[in-house]
């Protein structure tokens, strides 16, 4: 065991001295810089950001290429707080809970105070989710590595369950509807097993398939350029910032709220598809019940900015606990991550460490970095924010659909690509005017193939029979885990239709 | 007028059924494709299952849209549906031209003209009609934004332009 801790040290400072060189800390600052921007600036989101920049990462070796895409991704969740706090509009959905109260501290002139508080929390957030994720990362890789066929497929089936039920406020039912069509859009071509040609009605370049980076810059670059761009949203950016760094007594009294919410930010991270934003909410929640501040939170309070950027940026480091042992993505953007890491040949999961023994270390050391970057960026920023964000997004906007084009093009080098982007654009945007959740798509389309081919092979192997399942014990906690996600589903569902009819019999 | 709750209500009708539907088709579709050596490892039987859970969620969603009174509200909808209204809509009308412009732009200029060319029309179009600026500067970001896009991608990426 002793030898083992020091084969994993060993590994770490290998991985800390790789990214100690020039060209990656000269990226790392550049990638966070633009994550921060692109986090910022309201209709741009990390998910799209990642979405875009995934093909052209495919050009660099694969460690510059973690380590720009992860900058990215730090960068805009970070990032989000400033349009929060200064405009009331989430540059980000993972920043909306922080404008509860980051606005309002910007009207009485504490904007500065509060984007410095969003910063160190922020900051503060990703230590605690990177520790968690190295420490907590191995012991998950044991587990893994004993499930089987039947315990993927049911990982697959609870992975698209629990996203559908935290992605959606009332109705789960419509979670679950948008992640199967995702299922069902991943057996869109030649199947796996026998390469059979299914659901492509003769058409040859459905044979091979919906390709997922099309699908999800479609998703979530062109649906959110129609629902930016659909009305005229005016708005002001308020007030002065003047001192931004809190005092070493408010940054002491926020540690607990901070502590609590990390943890929550990475126990919401590692749950699949949940996402930051579900993070902020549920941690700014949480530390509304149990501050004694409890009444100020939404009235310009920095435990509620503090709580909610913990929490969001706390979720980074969850959502790659999964994805590394797995191949499940715990948020959007982390799909996008491993979408990126596919094109280079890496296969996250439980065989992971032992084909590419540092790779844990590596995304670890590149997260530390960011984080620093973004407290350094973060707090040089916060003044000269307010000239960014003047940018009109009518102007901003419409130049984000020739990037979706190209990086949808770059893929597979295909016209239709950029067809299929189109399409999947439309979709996303009408299902989110039927307040329809992307996150089970996208995780549908990820998992569907592992689904598939898992439930077969599962069946075959025991000749159609569910008894091997019952003598599984993790198969057994995945399958009572997906019933009381449907129970509880259904029965908000139900709960939801009768405060409807309450009301229809008031009125 | 109906609230948007309402409106939702009478959508999630309309979605229900077209589920019901889709998941049929997808249900006979399945079924058709070819058995290898059981219907277990067929590549029709995991869409097969899938048609099935469509065909539940949908079921779902109709009775719960119906208790929710979904079918009153597309009733009003329709009884008050009116070609003016819809025209009058100002955020339809952005929403059905900014779409426009996008499918000019994909289908008819991407791949048949110069990638810089086609995005410098779209962009121009597009901030005309959002009105984003005034002429000149239109004109000016539209260039440069379309030349910096082309030469970025392929100098520094070296990514293939469509």
């Amino acid at each position: 065991m002793f030898e083992s801790f020091l084969q994993q040290v060993d590994l770490f400072f290998t991985a800390f001295n790789q990214q100690l060189y020039f060209s990656n800390i000269v990226i790392l600052a550049f990638a966070t810089l633009l994550g921060i921007m692109v986090g910022a600036i309201p209709g741009l989101t990390a998910t799209m950001a990642l979405a875009l920049l995934i093909n052209l990462s495919y050009g660099m070796e694969l460690n510059l290429a973690i380590t720009f895409l992860l900058g990215v991704y730090v960068g805009a969740i970070m990032g989000g707080c400033y349009s929060a706090i200064m405009i009331n509009i989430p540059g980000t959905p993972a920043a909306a809970a922080t404008a509860l109260d980051g606005f309002p501290l910007a009207k009485r002139g504490e904007g500065g105070l509060a984007i410095g508080t969003g910063v160190i929390a922020s900051f503060f957030g990703m230590l605690i989710s990177i520790a968690c994720l190295i420490f907590i990362t191995p012991f998950i890789y044991k587990i893994a590595l004993k499930f089987g066929q039947w315990e993927y497929f049911l990982l697959a089936l609870f992975g698209v369950m629990i996203c559908g039920n935290l992605s959606t406020g009332k109705d789960p039912i419509k979670g679950w509807v948008v992640g199967f069509i995702g299922f069902f859009t991943a057996m869109i071509g030649l199947d796996k097993v026998y390469a059979y040609p299914r659901f492509t009605f003769g058409l040859l370049q459905l044979k091979g398939g919906i390709s997922l980076i099309p699908a999800l810059i479609g998703v979530f670059g062109i649906s959110e350029i129609l629902i930016v761009l659909e009305k005229e949203v005016p708005y002001q950016i308020l007030g002065k910032i003047t001192r931004i760094i809190p005092s070493w007594k408010d940054i002491l009294s926020l540690l607990p709220i901070s502590i609590r919410s990390g943890i929550i930010g990475v126990g919401i991270g590692a749950v699949p598809g949940a996402g930051e934003d579900v993070a902020a909410w549920v941690a700014y929640d949480v530390g509304k019940r149990s501050s004694k501040q409890g009444e100020k939170f939404g009235t310009g309070c920095l435990e509620g900015v503090a709580a909610a950027e913990t929490a969001n940026n706390a979720c980074i480091g969850g959502a790659m606990i999964p994805l590394l042992t797995l191949a499940v993505p715990g948020s959007p953007p982390a799909a996008m991550f491993l979408a990126a890491i596919w094109l280079h040949g890496i296969q996250p999961g439980p065989m992971l460490p032992i084909e590419h023994p540092g790779f844990l270390y590596e995304v670890a050391i590149a997260l530390i970095l960011a984080t620093f970057f973004i407290l350094v960026w973060g707090l040089i920023l916060a003044k000269p924010m307010a000239t960014i964000l003047k940018l009109r997004r009518e102007i901003l906007m419409p130049i984000i659909l020739p990037l979706t084009v190209i990086g949808a093009y770059a893929s597979g080098v295909r016209i239709f690509d950029v067809k299929v982007t189109f399409f999947f654009g439309i979709l996303g945007y009408i299902l989110r005017k039927l307040e329809y959740p992307m996150a089970p798509l996208v995780l549908g389309i990820i998992l569907g193939p592992l689904a598939d081919i898992s439930f077969r092979q599962a069946l075959m192997q025991s000749r159609g029979s569910l008894i091997p399942l019952l003598q599984r014990p993790l198969g057994l906690i995945l399958l009572a885990a997906i019933i009381l996600i449907a129970y509880s589903g259904i029965k908000r569902t139900v709960q939801y239709t009768k405060e409807h009819l309450q009301i229809d019999i008031s009125k | 007028m109906l609230e948007t709750d309402e409106k939702i209500a009478g959508a999630d009708l309309i979605a229900g059924i077209f589920l019901v539907i889709f998941g049929f088709l997808v249900i006979i579709t399945s079924l058709n494709m070819k058995v290898y050596k059981t219907f277990l490892d067929a590549p029709g039987f995991f869409p097969f299952i899938l048609g099935i859970i469509f065909l539940i969620l949908g079921s779902i969603m109709i009775v719960t849209s119906l208790k929710r009174r979904g079918y009153e509200q597309i009733k009003v909808l329709v009884k008050n549906f009116k070609i003016t209204n819809i025209r009058q809509s100002v955020q339809f009308r952005r929403v059905i031209i900014l779409i426009s412009l996008m499918v000019v732009y994909i289908f008819g200029l991407i791949g048949r003209i110069n990638f810089a060319l086609a995005t410098f029309l779209y962009l121009f179009f597009t901030l005309y009609y959002l009105k984003s600026a005034r002429m000149i500067k239109i004109i000016i970001i539209s260039f440069i934004a379309s030349w910096a896009i082309s030469a970025f991608f392929t100098g520094f990426f070296k990514v293939p332009l469509p």
